[in-house]
C-alpha cells in the first residue's frame, strides 16, 4: 500500500514514465509471446502433417525390406537342399560336396532375395551345421547362438518372423544388429529343423530413414519392450525408454496424429508409426525447442522487443520530461514568487500551453507589479503631503511665546533687540511659510537657523552658543527646507539640562556625491537603545517651531531621497550627541527653474 | 610504427604472390589431368607441385584392417616421419566395393572419387590394366621387376610396363599336424616336397587312424586346382591372358583328378565359409591344411596346438613334369592411379613396399606378413625359430618358396572361369566324365568370355 502512497505523491514526470514503460514492455512481451506461441503451434502442425507422411515414407522402405526378408526366409524353409544341410549327417566327402555345394548355391539365392541391402544369412540347423553368407559381418558363432535370447524368442514363436535388437563385440567394438529370425519347421511333421537369421547392421537399417532426419528431427525405431532399437542419434541406440513407450502407446490407443511430451530430457512433438510386420514402432521425435529456434530466433525477438523497448522508453522519457520540465521549472519559480519583490519572470518556452501558462503568469506579475509600485506611490506621496503640511505649520505656541519675548524685550525698553527680534521672527516665518519651493540654499538654511537660534536666545538668554562652520563650496548646496531646525530645537532644549551652557555645532560639508550636516552639541547625552530612534519629547510640544520632530525629518529625507540617505544619531552621556543627516548633493542650479 | 605497418603489407603481398605462384605450378605440373581428385584429394589438388607448401594428401584404398590396412598403417608411419608435407589417408572398404568402384570409376573416364593408390589382387589385375592403362602410372621408373619374387611380375606388369608395386606374397605351403602323422606312422619328412597322390595316400591311412580328415575344403571354393595349376607354370587362360586354356590342358586334367582323388579317399571335410575353414583346423578336425602363407597367423591363433605343426612345401603333381613344390594362392599388389598427385603416391610406395626391408621386417613380426621384395626376405625377423612351428624358420622357408613360385599370367577371366569350373567339379564329382567335364567348361567359357 505505501508505494501505491508513493506512486500517488511522486513527480508527474515519474509517473508517466512509470505508466509509459510498463505499458510498452507489457505491449511488446505481450505480442512477442502470443506471435511465438502461434507460430510453434503453426509449425507443430504442419510439421506433424509432413512427418506423418515422412514416416508412411519411411514405412513403405521398411515394409519392402521386411517383404525381401520374408522371400528369403520363404524360400530357404522351402528349400530341400537347405534342410537336407541342416537335418543330415556326415557321410563320405563326394556325397557331402554336393550337400555343401547345394547349400551354397541355394543360400546364394536365398541371399539373392536381399541383393538390395547389405545383410549377412545365417543358417544352424538341429544337426550342428551353420551356414553363413558373410561370417565376419555378424561375428557370431553356432554355439553361441544356439543359447541366445535371439534363438529363445525365436524358437518361441516359430510362425513369426521375428525383429530383434542385438549387440556383438566385433573387431572395431561394439557393433549393433537388427536380426530378423524365424525358425524353420518341417511342414509335415512341425519339427522345427533350423533357423535362420538375416543380420543388418544398425547403421545399415538406419538409412531406411536417416534421410528424413535433421537435428531436432529424430527418428528412432522402439521395440516393445522400450528398447531403442535404431535411431539416428546413435547414442540412444541400446538404451531402454518406457517413458518413451508409453507415450508411443498412448499415441496409437487415442489414435492421435501426435503428442506434446517430453523424451530424452526434452520437450517434443512425438510422432509413432506401426511396423506391424516388425512388431516395433516408428517414433519421429522433434526437439520442440531446437526447431522452434529454428524458425523462431528468440534472442533476435528479444534484442529486436528491447530495441524498441528502449527507444520507445527514451523517446517517452525525453518528450515527457520536455513536457513536464518546464511545469517543474514554472512550479519552482512561482513557489519563489516572494523572494525578489515579485520580479521573478517566467522565460517564455516550452509547450504550446506552458507557454500560454507563463505569460499569463509574467502578466499577473507585471500588473501585481504595477499595483504595488502605484499604493506605494500613493503612500509616499501621502506621507510626504503630510509632513508638507506638517512642515509649514508654525507651531502657534512658538509665535505666541516669541511675541511674548518682544513684548517684554519692548516693556523692558530694549528697542534695538525687540526690533532685531521682530526681524528675525518675520525672516524666519516668511522662509517656513511662504516658501512654496521644498529645497532651498544651504545659505537660506542657515538664515532661517540664525533667525531661530537668535529668537531662542532672546527668549532663554545665550548660555547656549551656536556655532557655524559651513564649508564655502556647500553654500549653493540645497537641501529641504527646515531639515536641520529640528535638531537644533531638540539640542536646545534637551541637551542641557544638567550642564546649564554649551554650544551647538553645526558643521556642513560635502563629499563626492552627498551633502554631510552634522548638528553636535557638548551637552548632557543620552544613552541609545541601539534599535530604537530618540523619542520626540512629547511635552516640548510648545516650544516646536513647526509640526515636525526629528523623528519626522529621517521619514522625510528617506522617503524624498531613498534608503541610502538619513539621520544617524550618536551619543555619550555626559559629553553630547552627534546627529549626522547625510543629503544627496544637490547643486542650486537644478532646481532654479522652481524659485520664486 | 610506419615502418612495422610497411613491412607487414609487403610480406602480405609476397605470401599472396608466392601462394599464387605455387598454384599455378601445381596444377602446371600435373597437366593432362581431368578433375580432381575426389572426395579427399579434391580439397589439396591444387598442391600437386613440389616445394608447394601444405600437406599434400594422398588417399589408398584397401581391404582387410587385420591384413593390408595395418601393413599400410605401418608403411605411412614411417613414411610420414620423413615426408611430413605428405598426408596419407587410408580408406577401407571391401575387396568387392574397390572392384566395383575402380569398375565404375574408370568407366565414366574420370578420375573423381578415385584414390591415388589402390590395393588389386592379383588375379585381377590384368583385368584393369589391360582394360585401362592409362589409367595406372607406369612405375618401372621408380621399381625394379627384377627386385621382385618373378611369379609377382607376370600380374603387375603389362606390355613390358610394370605398373604395380607387389606386394604379400601368397605363397603356398603345406601346414601339417605332426602329431596326427605321428600316430599314423609318418614323419614331416615323410610329407616334405611329396606329390598329391602321396598326399593322398597318407591322408587314408590318417583317417585310418586316427580319423580325422586330411584336408577341408569349401566345394565353391577351388583355389587348390588354381594351387596345382600354377604349381606346373599354366592357368586357366593361355599367354595372351584371354583365350581359355582348359580343354587341351593336361595340368587341369591332373588337377581335377587329384582333387576328385581326395573326394573319393573320403579324406575331405567340407565347411561352407571362412569361419568353418579356419574352426576346421583350429578344433583339430583335419591333420593338414594346403593353403597360402597368409593362413599362418590363423594357425597360429590357436595357442593350445602349439608344437603340433609343422609347414612343408606344396605337394605337386605326380605326372605334370613341369610341376615343382610351389605356388601361389591370392596375393595382392598396389597400384597407383594415374592423376593428380601421382609423383607423391608412386614416391610413398617406391620408399615403402617398393624398398624397405626394414618395413617388411616390421610387417613380418607384426601382423606375420610376407613381401614379395627378395631383398627383404634375408633380415633377422625372417630367420625366427618359430616355436609353434616346433622350431622351424617359416618364414625363411615361405621366403625361399615364394621365389620358386612359378610365374604365370593370371589373365582376364580368372574367376569367371572358376566359377564355371566350380560347377563342372561338382558334375564331375557326382559321376561326369574328366574328358567331358573339361571340355564342357571350355566350351561355356568360350562362349562366355567372347
Amino acid at each position: 500500500m505505501n508505494w501505491i502512497e508513493k506512486f500517488r505523491s511522486s513527480h508527474l514526470i515519474s509517473k508517466l514514465f512509470v505508466v509509459m514503460t510498463v505499458s510498452i514492455v507489457a505491449v511488446c512481451l505481450l505480442t512477442s509471446l502470443i506471435t511465438i506461441r502461434m507460430a510453434e503451434r503453426l509449425f507443430a502442425e504442419t510439421f506433424s502433417i509432413t512427418n506423418g507422411k515422412v514416416l508412411n515414407q519411411i514405412n513403405t522402405g521398411m515394409e519392402s525390406f521386411n517383404d525381401s526378408v520374408v522371400n528369403a526366409v520363404t524360400f530357404a524353409s522351402q528349400s530341400g537342399s537347405v534342410k537336407t544341410y541342416l537335418t543330415g549327417g556326415d557321410t563320405n566327402s563326394v556325397a557331402m560336396s554336393k550337400v555343401y555345394y547345394r547349400m551354397a548355391e541355394q543360400m546364394e539365392q536365398t541371399a539373392s532375395n536381399l541383393g538390395a541391402y547389405d545383410v549377412a544369412v545365417t543358417i544352424i540347423g538341429v544337426n550342428g551345421r551353420s551356414y553363413s553368407t558373410d561370417s565376419s559381418y555378424w561375428p557370431v558363432t553356432s554355439q553361441e547362438l544356439a543359447d541366445d535370447p535371439l534363438t529363445r524368442h525365436t524358437a518361441a514363436e516359430p510362425r513369426r518372423v521375428l525383429y530383434q535388437y542385438d549387440e556383438r563385440d566385433g573387431k572395431a567394438g561394439k557393433e549393433r544388429f537388427i536380426i530378423a529370425s524365424k525358425a524353420l519347421v518341417d511342414r509335415t511333421g512341425g519339427l522345427s529343423y533350423g533357423m535362420l537369421y538375416i543380420a543388418i547392421r544398425e547403421t545399415e537399417f538406419r538409412r531406411f530413414f536417416a534421410n528424413f532426419t535433421s537435428s531436432g528431427n529424430d527418428v528412432l525405431v522402439l521395440d516393445p519392450t522400450g528398447v531403442v532399437v535404431s535411431s539416428n542419434r546413435t547414442e540412444l541406440i541400446g538404451g531402454k525408454s518406457p517413458e518413451l513407450l508409453q507415450d508411443v502407446e498412448t499415441l496409437k490407443r487415442d489414435q492421435l496424429d501426435y503428442l506434446n511430451g517430453t523424451a530424452f530430457g526434452k520437450e517434443a512433438i512425438i510422432l509413432a508409426n506401426d511396423l506391424p510386420p516388425y512388431r516395433l514402432y516408428l517414433v519421429n521425435l522433434i526437439d520442440r525447442q531446437y526447431t522452434a529456434g529454428q524458425i523462431i530466433n528468440i534472442r533476435q525477438v528479444a534484442l529486436i522487443c528491447l530495441v524498441i523497448i528502449g527507444a520507445a522508453l527514451l523517446l517517452v522519457f525525453v518528450i515527457s520530461r520536455r513536457l513536464t520540465l518546464s511545469l517543474t521549472r514554472l512550479v519552482r519559480l512561482m513557489s519563489t514568487i516572494t523572494k525578489k519583490d515579485f520580479r521573478n519572470y517566467i522565460s517564455v518556452s516550452g509547450s504550446y500551453e506552458v507557454k500560454e501558462l507563463s505569460k499569463a503568469f509574467n502578466y499577473m506579475l507585471d500588473e501585481l507589479n504595477d499595483y504595488v509600485h502605484k499604493l506605494l506611490e500613493t503612500q509616499k506621496e501621502q506621507r510626504n503631503a503630510e509632513l508638507a503640511a506638517l512642515q509649514r505649520q508654525i507651531n502657534p505656541h512658538f509665535l505666541y511665546n516669541t511675541l511674548a519675548s518682544i513684548k517684554l524685550l519692548v516693556q523692558k525698553g530694549s528697542k534695538e533687540t525687540a526690533a532685531e527680534t521682530i526681524n528675525a521672527l518675520i525672516s524666519l516665518l516668511q522662509n517656513t511659510i511662504s516658501n512654496a519651493n521644498e529645497t532651498i540654499t544651504i545659505e537660506q538654511e542657515l538664515e532661517n537657523l540664525r533667525n531661530y537660534v537668535f529668537i531662542n536666545q532672546v527668549r532663554y538668554g545665550d548660555r547656549i552658543k551656536v556655532s557655524y562652520f559651513v564649508s564655502p563650496d556647500c553654500i549653493r548646496c540645497e537641501l529641504p527646507k527646515l531639515i536641520l531646525q529640528p535638531f537644533i530645537e531638540n539640542a536646545f532644549f534637551h541637551a542641557f539640562n544638567v550642564k546649564t551652557e554649551g554650544t551647538i555645532y553645526i558643521l556642513i560639508s560635502k563629499t563626492e556625491h552627498s551633502l554631510v550636516c552634522e548638528v553636535a552639541d557638548n551637552g548632557d547625552g543620552m544613552e541609545l537603545d541601539p534599535n530604537e530612534w530618540v523619542p520626540d519629547h512629547p511635552k516640548s510640544r510648545s516650544q516646536l517651531l513647526t509640526g515636525i520632530g526629528i523623528q519626522n525629518v529621517n521619514h522625510r529625507i528617506k522617503l524624498l531621497y531613498g534608503e541610502s540617505y538619513g539621520v544617524r544619531i550618536t551619543s555619550v552621556k555626559r559629553e553630547g550627541t552627534q546627529i549626522r543627516i547625510v543629503l544627496p548633493l544637490i547643486e542650486e542650479s537644478e532646481v532654479t527653474g522652481d524659485a520664486v | 610504427m610506419r615502418k612495422s605497418l610497411m613491412l607487414l603489407m609487403l610480406s602480405l603481398v609476397l605470401t599472396l604472390v608466392v601462394s599464387a605462384c605455387s598454384g599455378g605450378s601445381g596444377t602446371a605440373g600435373n597437366s593432362g589431368n581431368s578433375g580432381s581428385t575426389g572426395d579427399t584429394t579434391g580439397s589439396t589438388a591444387g598442391n600437386g607441385g613440389d616445394g608447394s607448401k601444405g600437406a599434400q594428401e594422398i588417399t589408398v584404398w584397401a581391404w582387410d584392417p587385420n591384413f593390408n590396412i595395418a601393413a599400410l598403417n605401418l608403411a605411412k608411419e614411417r613414411f610420414e616421419a620423413k615426408h611430413t608435407d605428405i598426408k596419407v589417408n587410408i580408406v577401407e572398404y571391401a575387396q568387392d566395393d574397390i572392384v566395383q568402384k575402380l569398375n565404375t570409376g574408370l568407366n565414366s573416364g574420370t578420375t573423381k572419387g578415385l584414390p591415388n593408390i589402390v590395393l588389386i589382387e592379383d588375379y585381377r589385375a590384368q583385368n584393369f590394366l589391360q582394360a585401362y592403362p592409362d589409367s595406372f602410372r607406369d612405375m618401372s621408373d621408380l621399381i625394379k621387376p627384377e627386385d621382385f619374387a618373378e611369379y609377382k611380375i607376370g600380374p603387375t606388369s603389362y606390355n613390358g610396363k610394370q605398373y604395380g608395386v607387389p606386394f604379400d606374397s601368397g605363397a603356398t605351403a603345406l601346414y601339417v599336424r605332426t602329431d596326427y602323422l605321428e600316430q599314423a606312422g609318418y614323419t614331416v619328412d615323410d610329407v616334405t616336397n611329396i606329390d598329391w597322390n602321396k598326399y593322398i595316400e597318407i591322408g587314408r591311412k590318417v583317417k585310418e587312424v586316427t580319423g580325422k580328415d586330411m584336408l577341408t575344403q569349401d566345394p565353391n571354393d577351388i583355389g587348390l586346382i588354381r594351387v596345382m595349376a600354377q604349381s606346373a607354370g599354366t592357368w586357366y587362360l593361355k599367354e595372351d591372358g584371354k583365350t581359355p586354356n582348359l580343354a587341351d590342358n593336361p595340368v587341369i586334367k591332373e588337377a581335377l583328378e587329384t582333387y576328385k582323388a581326395m573326394f573319393d579317399a573320403n579324406i575331405v571335410k567340407l565347411n561352407s565359409d571362412w569361419s568353418q575353414f579356419l574352426a576346421a583346423f583350429n578344433n583339430g578336425d583335419v591333420a593338414s591344411v594346403p593353403t597360402g602363407n597368409w593362413i599362418t597367423p590363423s594357425v597360429k591363433a590357436e595357442a593350445t596346438q602349439s608344437g603340433k605343426w609343422a609347414v612343408v612345401p606344396t605337394p605337386k603333381l605326380a605326372y605334370s613334369a613341369s610341376s615343382v613344390n610351389a605356388s601361389n594362392l591370392g596375393g595382392s599388389s598396389w597400384y597407383v592411379m594415374n592423376m593428380d598427385g601421382q609423383d607423391a603416391a608412386a614416391n610413398f610406395l617406391a620408399e615403402t613396399f617398393g624398398s624397405d626391408s626394414e618395413l617388411y621386417s616390421l610387417l613380418l613380426e607384426k601382423i606375420g606378413a610376407i613381401g614379395s621384395l627378395k631383398a627383404a626376405s634375408s633380415g633377422a625377423a625372417y630367420d625366427k625359430a618359430d616355436e609353434f612351428f616346433g622350431g622351424q624358420k617359416i618364414y625363411a622357408d615361405f621366403a625361399k618358396w615364394t621365389e620358386e613360385v612359378p610365374k604365370v599370367n593370371y589373365g582376364l577371366h580368372t574367376y569367371a572361369i572358376d566359377d564355371i569350373l566350380a560347377i563342372e567339379i561338382q558334375n564331375y564329382l557326382n559321376g561326369k566324365d574328366v574328358d567331358s567335364v573339361i571340355r564342357d567348361a571350355q566350351a561355356q567359357a568360350e562362349s562366355q568370355l567372347q
